[in-house]
This record gives structure tokens, C-alpha cells and sequence, in this order.
């Protein structure tokens, strides 16, 4: 990827000054036909397990365009940072990108905290963030567009699903940390306004000081490890029946948790169990005949049933079988919500700049704010003033093969960041 | 010892020097050269840098404590964070009504349904007290524990672990969402500082030369230290503390002052840290930060002036190399490189011109082999220990 | 939405079907069954066909449905086409063979197989149908269940025949379950007589499942003004009363056990370092990583077995015993080569085998990371490893069952080994002193090198066990490493029983604070209170004696 090192060891090399000027006059060329675009993702640390995927769908992505024919003329040259876990670094390397490498758009980010310590960043530099996976929303900053699931986009559909199959006390868990107490928060105050009383709120409830209920749920520090309290208190909670768990835990806290929850005697039919943060790539480290039944719910399953998810997917094989980049792991590979939102969001970005003719990153985000259209692998997504996406929400259930099977749609869901006391 | 500047032989006085050239060059070369210069140094680096300054700090903190006085904290990165939440108090109150909300409170305040300012939020609208309070949080952290610890008579190992789990604790609390420090988000999105605005590059200098006069601070404070008699009892109680107290010193005193001087040190460090990283979250308390700490030091050079900032700065810079030319095996590149430095480099980069020495004069006469050249002018702690154990 | 709604309707018509038949089941007819069951796969998507094809099945009553729904549930149905007919095979699968669901022949499928799903709607009742069955299982574990699930319904439907069945039962466990099964049901359908006496019925019985059912009652009738309703809003409210005191009871005993779990949790991962940090004062932090190294080896020979004989297969079962001593096999002879290798060089220096083994530590997980994989892999338990065995309202999984009492094995023969070997008495001398015990002709290098090896042998060990109940994953020993140190120092350095002491008692505070502060402002509160416990005991519970100075 990198042409400058390339040529500057040619130059190096080259004793005859007319190679050197020869390469000279390449570079120029190269340098007016790219137009550079950064991608931020943990490549080490704790967040690679699940970032490392987003990079390489990111790369297959610019490939791919580039191949028809590139942006508006220029091909795509990406430089790729990694932001190694590590959240001070995440800002240092956002800064890497926009100052020195003067990148156009960024695409990049997973967790929350590295999405707002890279914020000030783009908001300095007025330069442009794509982020693409679910997050709990309380956010719109001018320089940054969500393609990812707002709360009202994951949680809330899936509670309405719940409530339709006659579900009616939910148990409320998840990691100690701003997503889950967020989704928490609003999903409490959506439980209460559609009938749900306190009591049938599981998990430990959060008054404020004037003793007045405020949110719900159980949480646990992060990489928790025994949740034999957590899961006795769920089989008291659901011994009278007709109870489900809402479980916002993160990463790998979940396999104690599920497998506390199969040996205590529980199946998905007794209580089921939906999670946020599972998808197919998380599914694969998961031991499955323990999540069998359970649900899941995301704006994209690897097995929806269209052409442009077939091709989508098999395009995306075909390119990890013939990529030489170092580091992609070409087995055994899924794709997933977080990383077709990495991929709409690239295309969103190109039709932006068709759009606005101009790379400009500010010209861009007006474009996308007056709404543009891609049809991915999970439908239409089209992009909201707002800066975050509409589109189809999909509540699955999980398979013994770690995909999810389909059990009901929502089409053309709009994204809504700020939900809180919007539900009285 | 050299009166005007505090260093011990001529390659510490010539990196001493270089370092106090980089400190003054950076800022003027941002400042005057103009961008596009080959010579030009953007706001970017000037950061980058600013930050490793103050990683040197930290690093200079732990040596006070372990170089010095033998005792290692695996908590370092405690105080350091508690320094950068203190400032970072007051930069997010500095906000204002910027924030999502258009709240005068903190955004994750407003969330949480706070309608007003909790208590111990308000004195940090005083930039002064709040730097004071990145000076005094950590102080009486580490005077509680260390007078806890010390007095029963906690040390070494016991010392290191207890301290591992301290941070631990800490990370754990800060974690929470009710304890209205913003959580696992922590804090970010800074606009002002001092009233200037924090994305100017003039701020980027004037944080750049502040951590540079800290750490030259640090220094003089550390080398004046060392030469009084309160530093040579410093190392006595490194090297065996028993025979300090049957001297009849109350060791717990020295230890229990040292300890609180390395926590003021690490939480400036950690107040400068945070405006030019541009966020504080718990993760920065974590124990593995503690640990990179040490790794700091020791590959530099523990128990000597300038090897923590060699080691800091190196470390870091390879850190910043190797995640971007290596992601798949940096991790056991430093591993690598860690366990080669206890093995065959003890006293660090540092120490590597006086082992070389050594080793010739060790080639030269072999018929002396017990004579291992500790005359010279470092510090040899991990020797001491041997001998006397 | 539309589809509930005929659901339920459909639902209600079984209902009644099931009620006018189930009790003459006793001609079960195997191949009609089986035609229904097909029937119901091949109409997929026809809420009519399907609701026919339940009414019929409901007059069955073949105890293949019960293995069809299982199979339906975890996605073991296939639909196989066939070029010379119309309708297509239904298979069902079982671990590796495939069945014809139609004549229960074996089938050795060829590549075209589309699975068939249930929806969750059908599965209901398919469960509610395979319950209803189970009421008269030859399997009491069953038949408890069956009857639980059905009065948890509150369909008056299901009476007569829960009713009708009670008096056959002579066990005495399955009678409470028809009997609390018959009251929940009366608690809601029944005359209110019937219900004054369900509500004291069940507060007798102290039914734990009948708790919300009772609370429902009790708000029923909190403002009613009839006759009976303020006998039944007291009676209602002694007995939730009752249930209540009975559940902190259960709580306290389950929290006990759950102490002594996670203390044996801890015992295992803290062992070994009680022994490599206790015995031979040196700081393992790769002592983590020998936790994994046991949890990976477990997962290799996991995998093997399915290669070589699949899933479920009687051979399968038999993975884990396996894996115990490979684990410990493979973590101690890591820790043998760790010890010749670099830390018998660092025996003078114990805070810098701290800083090395930590190298050691990044260096292990990348490796992990570069050989399976950045994210966790799956180990799934044994059969007879899973489930979970049931006392009184206390449930105890199996696989902690047996963790616990593989604890107290490692406790005993490591005290055998340390007190009754030669081996153990030299590993004892060298701690003392470790020139003199060489000098006396003690092999302290080898006595060393065992002794490591040994400690990291049972760090595979709690890896291994840990695969059963949690994380198998690159950095799955960083969680365990602080409170591993923690354990050992509470407990005395150099003390391997205040080491098992220490792990009990952390374990047992855990759980006990947990439900009252939370997980983690409970996990808070324990590292506070050891660190001020060691302010008052700083050599831990049991301090080792010397007479130097500097120990």
C-alpha cells in the first residue's frame, strides 16, 4: 500500500539519474490520481479480536471500488493505523492520519471511548469519522457520521419482539460500563411505558436521591468470571415463567455467563436470552450448544436471504483467499453487522462525494445530511439529517452452526441517538 | 558532582543536555519554521513529544521509588491517573455549555440525571485548585497506604503486589458509572484551558514546555535529593534496610515520605498528560499500565538520573514504531526485549557502557574474575542485592 | 400481528383435543405419528396445514415427538429433494447419522440438504404437546418438569389431567410436583375456596415457582370488597411470607456453595503459585499463562476426539478425563523448561523474576494469539459433566460438583507429596536454605526444577477445569493472576494450607457480598478488605517462622 516508501527506496537504489526522475514523474502522477483515506482500527491489544475484521472488510471494500473504477476518477489509497487497544494512542493516531497523512475521511473505531477520544480530533481539523458499530447513542458531533445502531435500532426493536411473544418480566444485565447502563436506562423507561411494572424489572433497580426509581440492572465488572449469584438470582426471577434477559455483557464475560446459564438447568424456551453484542464473528468463540434458541439483535445476519448478501459474501471470500496483506486470517470467516456497516458506510462516503463533487470533508457531511442511498447487503440504508442511518432491523436466533436464523424484520427503521425521557 | 548541572559523568551530562536542546528547539521550530520546511516540527509531533515528557516523568517517579529506594510499585499508574482526573475535573468543567447537552454540567452528569453539581465537583472551576488537587489526591493516597503499609512493615513482594492490587480496586471503582467520573468513557472533548483554547497550537507549546520545566524540574529536585543526606539514606534502605533502623532510623518515615513525593511526581505528570492526550479514563489505572511502568525504567536503567527517560522515550517510541510496522508480534518483541534486559543488562542502557567495561576488563586480566568493575560511576543495584542476600 | 393471533386460536383448539384424548393414549401408533410429524415439517409456512396436522399428532402420542422436538429446536431437520417425486425426504439427523423421518431408516445423505426451522410459536406447542406425554414418563426427572411447566400455564385445561394422574404417583417428589402443579393452576381458575386453600397449600409447601403466581393473587384481591377476599388477601400474604423466609434459607445455603465453588476456583489457579511463589519465593506473573496453556491443551484434545470420533459418541465423553493429566503434563513441562531456561538464574533476584517472568507473560499470549487465534475458542463439557443436580431449591451444576471435590484432591496429595515423600521433604529443606540444603547433598537444582514444574503443572490443571466453566482464550490467566497473588498472600507465604483456607474464605466473602453490594462494588470490597486485613496480619493467616531477619 505504501508507494512513497516504495519509490523512495528506488531512489535509493537508482544510481542513474534518469531512473530517478522517471520514478519522480510516477510518483507525481500517483499522488494526483489516490485520494488517501484512513482506517483506525485496534490491530493489538484487547479490541483486536474484534476490530481486525472491520479493518480487512475496509480493504476488500476500497479493492472493490477501485476496481470499477475508483472516486470520482481517483483510486482509493488507504493508510492504515493501528490503534492498539490503547485510547491516548487512538487520539495520537486520529492526529497521525488527518495532520500528517492528510486523509480525507476516516473510517474506524469500535469501542465508545475510543470513538470520543478521537472526536476532538475531527472536530478540530474539521475532517470526517465514519463508525460503524452499535453504540448507546447521547452523541452527534458535527465531524462524525454513525453508521452504526443507535439503541432505538437494536434494544427497543428487540424488546417490542419480546413483549409481542408474550414475554412480560424482564431481567436486565450487562457490563459495568457506559453502553449497558445506557441501553439499560432507556430501555427501562420504554418497559415502563408500555405497561411493565418495576417489579417485574429484574436485576436490581437505581434510585436517585430522592428515592425515585431511575434505572435498572445488574452489571458486573468487566471480565467477570463467575456469574453463579447472577444466574441463581435469574432462576428465582423466571421460576413463575414467562420471564427473558436482556444481556448488554461484553465480549468474553459472556461464556461464563452462558455456560452458568446451560448448566443451571435453563433453556431458551424456559428464558430466553437476547444480546447485543453477539454477532456471528463474536458466535465463533462461543460455546454454541449452549446459545442455541437464544436471540440476537442486529441491522444485518449473514444469512439473509438476497443477492447482494450472496455476493456481498462471496465476493468478500474470494478477496480474503487471493489478499496477500499481512495479518488477514483467511479461514473460517464470517461476516457481520459491524463490518457490512463498515462496508455501507464506504459506499455511503462515495456517493457523498459523487455528490458533492468534491472531496472536501465538510462539503461531504452536507451531502450525506441531505440524505443519500446505498442498497447493501441488508437493504437500503440511507442517511438521515441527523448523521445517523435508516434502515431494516432484524431480530435472529442463534444456530447450532453460529448463524442466526431469521424470526422477524423491521424495514426502514430511522436511527435516533438522543432517546432518554422520550419514552414518559 | 558537577554543581551546575546535576550529572554524574560526561554521557549523562551529554544527554542531559541534548534533552534540555530538544526541550527548548521543539517549541521555537513549531513556532517560527513554516510548515513545509524539511526543519518544521507540526503540532502533532509537538504533541507526541509532550506526551512522552511526560511518560519520563512517571518513569523518573517509579526510579525515586524503586531505583532508589528499592521499593517496587506495580500502582504507579494510580497516581498518575488520579493526577490527570484531578486536572481533567477541571478541563470538563471548563466545557461549559459546549457539551451535547448544552448543560453547564458534564454530559455524562446530565445523562445520569444529575440536575446539579455534586459537592466535591465544584472547587474545580479553580484551575489552581485543581492543581493542586493533581498534587494532593494522589500525595494522600499514597500517604494512607504507605503509612498502612509501611508500619506493618510491608515490603518487597508483598509491597508490589499489594500495590497491584490497589490500582486494581481503583480501576474497578472508576469503572462504575454512579461514581460520577464518567465511567469506562472517562473524560474527553476538551475545549479550554487556562482560557486559552486547547486545540490552538499555541496551547500544544505552552503544554510542551510546561512538561519539559517539570521534567527538568524533577531532575534537579531528584540529583539535590540523592546528594543529601535524606538520599543516602534512601539507598541505605534499598540496600539493607535492617542494619538502617539498628542504625536507629525510623525507615518507615523515609519510606512513607518517599512514597508520597513519587505519587505527587507521577500525578503532575498525570495533569500535564491528559490536556495533551486529550483523555482520562480508567483504563489508564489498569494493572498492565503499571507494569509497562516498570518496563520503562528497568530497560532504561534503573537507579540512575537520565535511564528512566531514555527508557520511557525509547520504549515508547518503539511501541509507536512496532504497532504500526508489526501488529502481530510487537507484543513479543517487547517481551523479548524485556526479558533480555533483566537477564544480561540489569543496570539497563545505561549500564551498558559500564558492562562493557567490564567485560574488557574482565578479557584483560582473567585472572581476577571476582573484580566485576562496579568502581565506576552507576549505580548497581541488582549486585548490591546479590551480595548481600 | 397477525400470525400470533391465529396461533392462539389454534392453540386453544389443540387445547381442547388434547383434553378429550391424551388420557386413551395408550395406542400409539408409530408410523402415523411419524406421517404427522412430516406433515408438519412439509408445511412450513401454512399455519392451517400445520394446526391440522397438530390436532392429529395431539391424538398420538408416540414418544418420537419428543425426540422430534429436540431435534426440531437445536436445527437437525433437513428436507432432501427427490427428482422422482413431489414431496421431498424429511431427515433428522442424530450426531453423525441421518434418519428418514418418515420410516425411521437410516439415510446416508447426499449434499443437497436444506435445513427446516421451527418457528418459536410451533415450538411452544410442540413443548406444551411433549410435556403433556412426559406427564406419563417412564423418567420421574421428566415427569417433574412436565407437570412443573404445566402449571405454570394456569390453563385449567391441563387439570383433569394432572389430577387424574396424582394419585397414581408413588413417588413422593413427583407427587409435590403435581400437586404444586395443580395448586398454581386452581390459583387462578378455581373457586375461591379452591384458591384459600391453594394459597395455604402452596405457602405450606413453601413452592418457590408460586411466588409470582401468589403476588398476582394478592394484588388481585388487595382492593376487592368481597365476602372471602380478606381471608384470602391474608392467607395469600402469609404464605408469600412463608415462601420468602424459606427463600433466604435456600439463598444462604446456595450462597454457601457457591463460596465454596468459587473458593475452589480459586484454590486450584492460586495452588500452584502458593507453591512457585510460596516455596520457592519466586514472583510467577506467567503463572496466568500456564492456566491457559492447561485450558488449550483440553481444547486440542477436545477437537481431536471429534475428529476422530464425533460428537456424542460414548468415546467423546471420556475427552475430559483425558485432557486432566495432559494438562498438567504440557503447563509442567513448560514450567520445566521455563526454570532451566531463565528463572534459576534470578533465585537471588525474587522482584526481578517478577519483571522477566512478565516478559515471558506478553511473550506466551501473543503466541496464543498467533497459534488459535485472537479470539477465545469453544470447549464444550461432557455429558455427564453437564446439567445440574437439585437439593431442596439449591441447584449445584455438576461440573462445579466436581471442581470442588477435584480441590480437596489437589489439597491431599500435594500434603502427601510435601510430607510424605523424599521429594517433598527436600523441596522443604531447599526452601529453608537453599546452600545449606545443597550442601548437605540435597540435588537443589533438580529439587527446583520439580518443584516449578509441579506448581505449574496444577496451573494446567485449573486451566483445564476452568475450560468447563468459563473463558479458553489468549488472555484468560490476566484475570485470574491478582487474585491468585491475593490468595497466597492471605494465606501465609510458604503456607500451602493457608493458602486453601484463604481461597475458601475469599471465595465464600465474594459470594456473600455480591448479592448485597452488587458484583462490582463487591469485587471492590474484597481487595479493600485484604488490604487492610494484611495491615493487622502482614504475614498473612499463617506466617511462616524464621529467624532472619530479612524473610
Amino acid at each position: 500500500m505504501n508507494y512513497h516508501s516504495d519509490i523512495k527506496a528506488k531512489l535509493k537504489g537508482s544510481l542513474t539519474g534518469l531512473l530517478a526522475l522517471a520514478s519522480l514523474a510516477v510518483s507525481t502522477v500517483q499522488a494526483e490520481e489516490t485520494v488517501k483515506v484512513g482506517v483506525l482500527h485496534s490491530l493489538s491489544g484487547t479490541m483486536a479480536i474484534s476490530e481486525t475484521s472491520l479493518r480487512d472488510v475496509l480493504l476488500f471494500t476500497f479493492d472493490e471500488i477501485n476496481a470499477a473504477g475508483g472516486v470520482m476518477g481517483k483510486m482509493i489509497e488507504p493508510v492504515v493505523v493501528d490503534g492498539a487497544s490503547d485510547w491516548p494512542l487512538f487520539a495520537e493516531k486520529a492526529e497521525q492520519l488527518v495532520a500528517q497523512d492528510k486523509t480525507v475521511v476516516t473510517f474506524g473505531c469500535w469501542t465508545s471511548v475510543s470513538r470520543k477520544s478521537v472526536l476532538p480530533v475531527y472536530e478540530k481539523y474539521k475532517n470526517l469519522l465514519f463508525y460503524p458499530v452499535q453504540y448507546e447513542g447521547e452523541e452527534m458531533s458535527p465531524n462524525i457520521f454513525y453508521t452504526a445502531e443507535a439503541v432505538n435500532q437494536q434494544a427497543i426493536p428487540a424488546v417490542d419482539y419480546l413483549l409481542e411473544e408474550g414475554y412480560k418480566k424482564f431481567y436486565l444485565i450487562g457490563t459495568d460500563y457506559v453502553y449497558p447502563q445506557t441501553t439499560n436506562l432507556v430501555l427501562f423507561e420504554y418497559l415502563q411505558s408500555k405497561g411493565i411494572p418495576v417489579e417485574s424489572i429484574g436485576g436490581g433497580l437505581r434510585k436517585d436521591d430522592d428515592g425515585n426509581v431511575i434505572s435498572a440492572g445488574n452489571y458486573t465488572p468487566f471480565g467477570h468470571s463467575d456469574f453463579q449469584q447472577i444466574v441463581a438470582e435469574i432462576k428465582t426471577f423466571a421460576a413463575s415463567g414467562d420471564a427473558c434477559v436482556i444481556n448488554t455483557i461484553n465480549g468474553d464475560a459472556n461464556v461464563p455467563f452462558f455456560k452458568e446459564f446451560a448448566a443451571s438447568g435453563m433453556t431458551s424456551d424456559d428464558c430466553p436470552v437476547v444480546s447485543f453484542s453477539i454477532s456471528e464473528d463474536e458466535f465463533r468463540s462461543l460455546p454454541a450448544e449452549d446459545l442455541i434458541g437464544h436471540l440476537g439483535c442486529w441491522t444485518y445476519f449473514m444469512s439473509i436471504d438476497s443477492p447482494e448478501n450472496k455476493k456481498f459474501i462471496a465476493d468478500f471470500q474470494a478477496w480474503l483467499a487471493a489478499t496477500d496483506v499481512t495479518g488477514v486470517v483467511k479461514e473460517d470467516r464470517v461476516t457481520c453487522s459491524p463490518m457490512v456497516l463498515s462496508y455501507n458506510g464506504v459506499y455511503l462516503w462515495k456517493a457523498a462525494v459523487e455528490k458533492a463533487g468534491t472531496f472536501d470533508p465538510e462539503a461531504v457531511m452536507a451531502a450525506l445530511k441531505e440524505g443519500v442511498s446505498f442498497d447493501g447487503p441488508a437493504g437500503t440504508v440511507t442517511s438521515q439529517e441527523n448523521h445517523h442511518l435508516t434502515k431494516n432491523v432484524y431480530i435472529g436466533e442463534t444456530l447450532e452452526t453460529g448463524q442466526f436464523s431469521i424470526l422477524e424484520s423491521f424495514e426502514n427503521v430511522e436511527g435516533e441517538p438522543f432517546l432518554k425521557g422520550t419514552f414518559k | 558532582m558537577n554543581r551546575l548541572l546535576p550529572v554524574d559523568n560526561k554521557a549523562e551530562g551529554a544527554v542531559f543536555i541534548g534533552l534540555l536542546i530538544l526541550i527548548a528547539a521543539l517549541p521555537i521550530l513549531n513556532a517560527f519554521v513554516p510548515e513545509g520546511n524539511a526543519l518544521h516540527v507540526s503540532s502533532f509531533q509537538l504533541s507526541v513529544w509532550g506526551k512522552y515528557l511526560c511518560y519520563a516523568v512517571l518513569a523518573m517517579s517509579l526510579n525515586v521509588l524503586w531505583g532508589y529506594t528499592g521499593l517496587l510499585c506495580l500502582g504507579q499508574c494510580l497516581f498518575f491517573a488520579l493526577g490527570g482526573y484531578a486536572f481533567g475535573m477541571y478541563l470538563m468543567l471548563m466545557i461549559g455549555e459546549l457539551g451535547a447537552y448544552k448543560s453547564t454540567l458534564p454530559d455524562f452528569m446530565v445523562f445520569l440525571g444529575y440536575t446539579e453539581l455534586p459537592a466535591h465537583w465544584k472547587p474545580f472551576y479553580n484551575p489552581f485548585f485543581a492543581v493542586a488537587a493533581a498534587l494532593l489526591v494522589p500525595g494522600l493516597v499514597a500517604f494512607i497506604f504507605g503509612v498502612l503499609a509501611f508500619r506493618s512493615r510491608i515490603k518487597g513482594v508483598y509491597f508490589s503486589i499489594l500495590t497491584q492490587a490497589l490500582t486494581y480496586a481503583a480501576a474497578l471503582l472508576f469503572f462504575r458509572n454512579d461514581f460520577t467520573f464518567g465511567g469506562n468513557n472517562g473524560f474527553t472533548d476538551f475545549k479550554f484551558i487556562f482560557g486559552a483554547d486547547i486545540r490552538s497550537d499555541g496551547t500544544a507549546r505552552g503544554l510542551f514546555i510546561a512538561s519539559g520545566a517539570l521534567l527538568i524540574g524533577v531532575y534537579w529536585l531528584v540529583a539535590w535529593l540523592l546528594q543529601t543526606k535524606f538520599g543516602k539514606i534512601q539507598k541505605a534502605i534499598r540496600d539493607s534496610e535492617n542494619r538502617v533502623r539498628f542504625s536507629g532510623y525510623s525507615t518507615t518515615h523515609f519510606k512513607v515520605f518517599i512514597f508520597v513525593l513519587s505519587a505527587m511526581i507521577a500525578g503532575m505528570a498525570g495533569a500535564l498528560f491528559v490536556p495533551q492526550a486529550g483523555i482520562i479514563n480508567p483504563g489508564e489505572m489498569w494493572p498492565t499500565k503499571g507494569l509497562d511502568i516498570v518496563v520503562w525504567v528497568a530497560v532504561g536503567g534503573r537507579g540512575t538520573k537520565i535511564g528512566p527517560i531514555i527508557g520511557a522515550v525509547l520504549v515508547n517510541m518503539l511501541k509507536s514504531w512496532s504497532t504500526k510496522a508489526y501488529p502481530d508480534t510487537w507484543l513479543i518483541i517487547l517481551g523479548f526485549l524485556f526479558v533480555f534486559v533483566v537477564l544480561f543488562m540489569p543496570n539497563g542502557i545505561v549500564g551498558l557502557w559500564a558492562q562493557g567495561k567490564a567485560f574488557l576488563a574482565r578479557r584483560k586480566s582473567k585472572t581476577s574474575p571476582a573484580d566485576t568493575g562496579s568502581t565506576d560511576d552507576t549505580e548497581a543495584p541488582g549486585e548490591i542485592e546479590k551480595a548481600t542476600s | 400481528m397477525n400470525l400470533s393471533a391465529v396461533r392462539q386460536l389454534f392453540t386453544l383448539a389443540l387445547l381442547f383435543a388434547i383434553g378429550a384424548s391424551i388420557s386413551e393414549t395408550a395406542h400409539a401408533d408409530e408410523a402415523g405419528t411419524r406421517a404427522l410429524l412430516v406433515e408438519i415439517v412439509h408445511a412450513d409456512g401454512d399455519d392451517a396445514r400445520q394446526q391440522l396436522a397438530m390436532e392429529g399428532l395431539a391424538e398420538e402420542g408416540d414418544p418420537i415427538i419428543g425426540t422430534f422436538y429436540e431435534a426440531y429446536r437445536s436445527g437437525n431437520i433437513f428436507i432432501k429433494k427427490v427428482a422422482s417425486s413431489d414431496s421431498p425426504l424429511v431427515l433428522m439427523k442424530d450426531n453423525k447419522d441421518y434418519t428418514n423421518l418418515l420410516t425411521g431408516e437410516s439415510v446416508t445423505p447426499s449434499d443437497e440438504l436444506k435445513p427446516s426451522r421451527a418457528g418459536r410459536g410451533l415450538r411452544k406447542d410442540l413443548k406444551r404437546l411433549v410435556d403433556l406425554l412426559d406427564l406419563s414418563s417412564p423418567d420421574l426427572e421428566k415427569r417433574i418438569a412436565a407437570a412443573d411447566l404445566l402449571g405454570k400455564s394456569q390453563n385449567p385445561e391441563y387439570l383433569p389431567e394432572l389430577k387424574a394422574r396424582l394419585d397414581k404417583q408413588t413417588d413422593e417428589k413427583v407427587a409435590r410436583a403435581f400437586r404444586e402443579a395443580i395448586y398454581i393452576c386452581e390459583l387462578k381458575s378455581g373457586s375461591d375456596t379452591e384458591k384459600l386453600a391453594a394459597v395455604k397449600a402452596l405457602g405450606e409447601m413453601k413452592s418457590l415457582p408460586a411466588k409470582g403466581f401468589l403476588e398476582t393473587v394478592a394484588k388481585e384481591y388487595e382492593t376487592s370488597t368481597e365476602p372471602g377476599a380478606r381471608a384470602l388477601r391474608e392467607s395469600t400474604r402469609k404464605a408469600i411470607r412463608e415462601i420468602d423466609d424459606y427463600q433466604k434459607i435456600v439463598g444462604h445455603i446456595g450462597t454457601l456453595f457457591r463460596g465454596l465453588s468459587l473458593g475452589s476456583v480459586l484454590l486450584l489457579v492460586a495452588y500452584g503459585l502458593a507453591i512457585t511463589f510460596g516455596q520457592m519465593g519466586v514472583i510467577n506473573m506467567a503463572h496466568g499463562e500456564f492456566i491457559a496453556i492447561g485450558g488449550y491443551t483440553v481444547y486440542l484434545i477436545q477437537n481431536y476426539f471429534v475428529n476422530t470420533f464425533g460428537v456424542g459418541s460414548s468415546a467423546y465423553e471420556w475427552y475430559f478425563v483425558l485432557s486432566l493429566p495432559c494438562a498438567f503434563l504440557a503447563a509442567a513441562l513448560a514450567g520445566a523448561l521455563l526454570e532451566k531456561g531463565m528463572i534459576r538464574f534470578l533465585y537471588s533476584r525474587p522482584l526481578e523474576s517478577l519483571l522477566a517472568t512478565w516478559g515471558v507473560s506478553m511473550i506466551l499470549q501473543q503466541l496464543f494469539r498467533l497459534q488459535f487465534g485472537a479470539a477465545n475458542v469453544s470447549v464444550s463439557a461432557p455429558q455427564w459433566l453437564s446439567g445440574s443436580y437439585s437439593f431442596g431449591g439449591v441447584s449445584m451444576s455438576y461440573s462445579r460438583i466436581f471442581l470442588v471435590a477435584f480441590a480437596f484432591l489437589v489439597i491431599i496429595v500435594t500434603w502427601l507429596l510435601m510430607n510424605r515423600t523424599s521429594w517433598g521433604l527436600h523441596v522443604r529443606a531447599t526452601m529453608q536454605n537453599r546452600q545449606m540444603a545443597s550442601s548437605l547433598g540435597v540435588p537443589s537444582g533438580r529439587v527446583n526444577m520439580l518443584t516449578f514444574a509441579y506448581g505449574s503443572g496444577l496451573a494446567g490443571l485449573a486451566g483445564a477445569f476452568i475450560s468447563q466453566i468459563g473463558n479458553v482464550g489468549p488472555s484468560m490467566g490476566q484475570t485470574y493472576i491478582v487474585d491468585s497473588f491475593m490468595v497466597v498472600v492471605v494465606g501465609g507465604v510458604g503456607n500451602l494450607f493457608g493458602a486453601a483456607l484463604s481461597s475458601l474464605g475469599i471465595g465464600m466473602v465474594d459470594q456473600w457480598l455480591q448479592p448485597i453490594l452488587g458484583p462490582v462494588m463487591g469485587k471492590i470490597s474484597v481487595l479493600i478488605t485484604i488490604i487492610l486485613f494484611l495491615q493487622f496480619k502482614p504475614g498473612g493467616l499463617f506466617p511462616s517462622r524464621s529467624r532472619s531477619l530479612d524473610d
